[in-house]
């Protein structure tokens, strides 16, 4: 008999497991696959969270401020390298070269220091995959106009049987490779052939993510001059180094993870959950636990199936807030089909849309499956998985 | 102030094929168009090459050339069709006397069909309804529009023909009755012009109204809208009708790895009305079910609506309801206004099927050439298409490129393969494919992006099908963004192009967002919206 079990390995899933595990849980993760956390740049949006509580049925607007504030403290404890003040943002790049803003993002990945630079030296590996420096230097120069910006090509030898055939090599694989033991060496000379022309030189650097390893730090902090990572486009080694590092710390709190196995169903009595089963090897398996947590990653994570004439949540068939309106026809604006979800209690446990009834007494609802945001427009992709996956861990 | 012998007004599947026609004999022609070339209703259909047998009924005429036309176009243009036969079947739902009243009409149109049996039909097409009853093959193949229009143009500039692409007519010149030129608009400049010329041929198909009406001369064309659906899987390995009088949504057309449905009809009230709408993909599904009973379990990629250009005065088959598209005939008319308005010099094109362009553009090129005393016969009926690519090519391709995208690119390109493979040679990583889904490499979409008629990501698109794959542009717009910069005097700024391209793309899948291809949306909103930051003005 477990405490908790929580389906779906995501940000939320994973810091609920996370939270509760600390807390002397005895839970399981079952998981499909790895969450879509792996598709993103590492760096986490809280949006405007007073704005966001202002709307009645904003996740944000389920629980109190403090516990959003409580979260974000809780994951920079949880992790160092990570930085970020709630309520106020830091400064990062696209994969572009353009600056953005995120509350609380990989160290590496801070920006700042460019507000003082007389001189940017952009690096460019050689056969890097989408990764155009001609367009970065050009964004670079617009936003730092008291900037030089200088293009420093390198290549190394681990991948020159890649270039000879045109192979291009992703962030992801440079980044894997700076991490091992020939990488950090090559990392030295690759930074100790940069030149400083002038004092305030900050080098930009793709495909690096140095969150989580002891020695890309140090590397880091040797060199004379500041070293900022660039987010890469998906996949990318800042989401997937998030996605290792909290799996890594669940596990080390004594939890357990099955992964690629989806809960079939759940065993029911009355309103309560009682077990998951596990269709593993082709005979179902059951484990019972007092409690859930339901953070199966909504439309793109796969907890909520549309068809043509229905949206569903694919385990319990909980009843979804579905908008009248679907799209919009700005793409990038605002979508209302995002929107689509469970709504929930104080508690975070799923309520009937009509009724406000409580469904379940023991199941909690987390991350992309809550209703009535949109990750996109609403700035908080981040922030709303992690503080409701936390909440839930803290309520488990 | 330009001249040419001949001003051709519209750059789609009949324009080019006059523009081939004319300059195959050797009379100066210069196509305008307003967009790009292809952009309206010949890149906006089924994509099918109707071997007559579906007009066999109603419209013998057009039946009779549709075969005569099909055979030719398999002939002269074979890399753009692809020669998968077709099948018409019957449901339970379809009438039996119709099926007879169908076989002899084929007879008498001279379209060859046999009988095959049900249970044969079912064992070639598995995904097919088990409840047909008899399944009949035809000569029908299937067309890619893109590709011939191209293939149209290219030949045309090798005779001397000459084609602008974003720009438009902005109305007739008259001069004591006679057409005497056409003023035009540069519509990526601003600049206005006129060129001069002996005689017009309008060939702009839903919008021929809007250019005789710049003269005050009345044109009835209908537009009628049709839309489609694609799916991503090649669901049938030929195209099935539904053997009954023509309805909507029954004709299944699979091209290359997808599969499209169509067509609805619904008059409009003009040819920018082109928006799929919720309920004419439903009312596809429904229809298309009966065919393809597990059709909601496939996924659509989108939807799309062309407008087909009907000319209301042919329409006068007899006891017809004269307001629903799919009565009024698909034959078209060639409307030489001296005769008809008394204005001389200008020759209007309207109506028709894009499997007939050939023989409508032969038609309007004879009647230019016998008004400017040319004597030299047509040779599009006999004339390949396309250049002979030459074997060293072939294998050039094959030793650069992965097997798959080699012939493709070699037929796209034509010419212009040597160029672009040298370009491999010279840096492999140009052999790389920018267009996952497609199979583009990253050398065919630079020279594209580099083409002087090229001004746009659609652009671009329509010349290597960049981001018509299942990640509808999730991947490859961004590939592409650094191409765009390259040459970025000719492009709208990055954030702009991206937007753009993205809502076009966006206009097809609204009404098909589910499944999978809604989680795919939801994958490219992230990388856009949230990863680069990309967001609405």
């Amino acid at each position: 008999m477990w405490d908790g079990i929580i389906i779906g390995g995501g940000l939320a899933g994973l810091i609920a497991g996370i939270r509760a595990s600390e807390r002397g849980k005895h839970v399981l993760i079952i998981s499909e696959g790895a969450g879509s956390l792996t598709y993103s740049s590492g760096a986490l949006n809280f949006g405007d969270v007073v704005q966001l509580r202002s709307r009645e049925n904003h996740p944000y607007a389920l629980i109190e401020e403090n516990v959003i504030q409580a979260g974000m403290d809780y994951f920079q404890k949880l992790f160092p390298d990570y930085q970020g003040v709630c309520g106020r943002t830091q400064t990062l790049f696209t994969p572009l070269g353009s600056p953005r803003t995120a509350n609380i993002i990989p160290s590496g990945q801070n920006a700042a220091v460019l507000q003082d630079a007389k001189r940017i030296v952009l690096m460019a590996p050689e056969g890097m995959k989408d990764f155009f420096s001609k367009i970065i230097k050009t964004n670079l120069k617009i936003c730092y106009p008291q900037c030089i910006v200088d293009i420093y090509p390198f290549r190394i030898s681990a991948f020159e049987a890649w270039h000879a055939i045109g192979k291009p090599v992703t962030g992801m694989e440079y980044a894997r490779y700076w991490q091992s033991g020939p990488g950090i060496a090559e990392l030295k000379r690759v930074l100790a052939g940069v030149t400083i022309t002038c004092s305030e030189t900050v080098v930009l650097f793709p495909g690096l993510a140095t969150a989580f390893s002891e020695p890309l730090k140090e590397v880091l902090s040797e060199t004379p001059f500041p070293v900022i990572e660039m987010t890469s486009f998906p996949p990318s080694a800042g989401g997937h180094n998030l996605y290792n590092a909290l799996k890594q710390k669940f596990k080390s709190l004594g939890g357990e993870l099955l992964m690629g196995t989806g809960v079939q169903r759940i065993e029911l009595q009355e309103k309560e959950c009682r077990k998951a089963i596990v269709s593993s090897k082709g005979r179902p398996t059951a484990f019972a636990a007092h409690s859930f947590i339901l953070a199966t990653g909504g439309i793109l994570g796969g907890g909520i199936e549309v068809t043509a004439e229905a949206a569903q949540e694919t385990l319990l068939g909980l009843p979804l807030y579905v908008p009248a309106e679907w799209t919009k026809s700005e793409f990038l604006g605002e979508q209302p089909y995002a929107h689509t979800g469970i709504e929930a209690d104080s508690d975070l446990r799923p309520v009937d849309p009509g009724t406000k009834e409580v469904l379940f007494e023991n199941l909690r609802v987390a991350g992309r499956m809550l209703a009535h945001w949109d990750p996109w427009t609403d700035n908080c992709g981040g922030g709303v998985s992690l503080t409701s996956g936390w909440y839930a861990g803290e309520k488990l | 102030m330009k001249e040419s012998k001949v001003v051709i007004i519209g750059g789609g599947a009949t324009g080019v094929g006059i523009l081939r026609d004319l300059s195959m004999r050797g009379i100066s022609a210069l196509l305008l168009e307003q967009g790009d070339l292809a952009h309206g209703t010949s890149s906006r259909f089924h994509g099918l090459l109707h071997s007559g047998a579906r007009y066999a009924v109603k419209d013998p005429g057009s039946a009779a050339e549709c075969i005569d036309e099909n055979l030719i176009l398999k002939q002269i243009a074979p890399h753009c069709i692809s020669d998968t036969g077709g099948w018409f079947v019957q449901t339970r739902d379809d009438s039996p006397e119709y099926v007879e009243q169908w076989t002899k009409a084929c007879a008498n149109a001279h379209i060859p069909i046999s009988e095959i049996s049900p249970s044969e039909a079912c064992r070639k097409e598995p995904l097919m309804s088990k409840d047909v009853l008899r399944v009949f093959e035809v000569p029908d193949a299937t067309v890619d529009g893109f590709k011939i229009v191209w293939a149209n143009a290219k030949s045309a500039k090798r005779y001397g023909g000459q084609f602008k692409t974003y720009h438009q007519a902005k109305r007739l010149i008259m001069e004591n009755n006679r057409v005497v030129g056409v003023s035009t608009k540069n519509l990526l400049t601003g600049e206005e012009f006129m060129v001069s010329c002996d005689i017009v041929v309008n060939a702009s198909g839903a919008w021929a109204s809007h250019v005789t009406g710049s003269i005050g001369i009345p044109l009835d064309v209908i537009c009628d809208k049709g839309t489609l659906l694609a799916f991503n899987q090649r669901l049938f390995q030929r195209v099935i009708n539904r053997l009954r009088p023509s309805g909507d949504g029954d004709i299944f057309v699979p091209h290359e790895t997808i599969t499209i449905l169509g067509t609805t009809s619904e008059f409009v009230d003009s040819p920018e009305e082109n928006d799929p709408q919720e309920e004419e993909v439903n009312k596809l599904l429904e229809i298309g079910r009966h065919v393809l009973p597990g059709i909601m379990k496939n996924r659509v990629i989108r939807a799309f609506s062309g407008i087909r250009p009907l000319h209301r005065e042919d329409h006068d088959v007899p006891g017809v309801n004269k307001e629903e598209g799919r009565n009024v005939s698909r034959s078209f008319a060639l409307i030489d206004h001296e005769l008809q308005d008394g204005i001389q010099g200008l020759i209007s094109i309207v109506g028709g099927k894009f499997t007939t362009y050939r023989l409508m553009a032969e038609k309007v090129s004879d009647r230019v050439a016998e008004k400017l005393g040319s004597m030299t016969p047509c040779r599009t009926a006999t004339e390949d298409l396309l250049p002979v690519i030459p074997e060293h090519l072939h294998k050039k391709a094959a030793q650069l490129l992965p097997y798959a995208p080699v012939e493709k690119m070699l037929e796209r390109l034509q010419e212009d393969a040597e160029s672009v493979l040298t370009e491999i040679q010279r840096d492999p990583r140009k052999g790389q494919m920018l267009c996952e889904c497609e199979m583009v490499s990253a050398a065919e979409v630079e020279k594209a992006a580099s083409d002087e008629d090229t001004h746009h990501l659609a652009d671009i698109r329509r010349k290597t099908r960049l981001g018509m794959g299942t990640c509808q542009g999730a991947f490859c717009t961004y590939r592409a963004l650094p191409l765009l910069w390259d040459k970025k005097e000719k492009y709208d700024a990055l954030q702009d192009e991206l937007r753009n391209f993205l809502n076009q793309r966006w206009k097809g899948i609204r009404p098909v967002l589910w499944g999978q291809q809604l989680r795919e949306t939801e994958l490219t909103r992230a990388i856009y919206a949230s990863i680069l930051q990309v967001r609405e003005n």
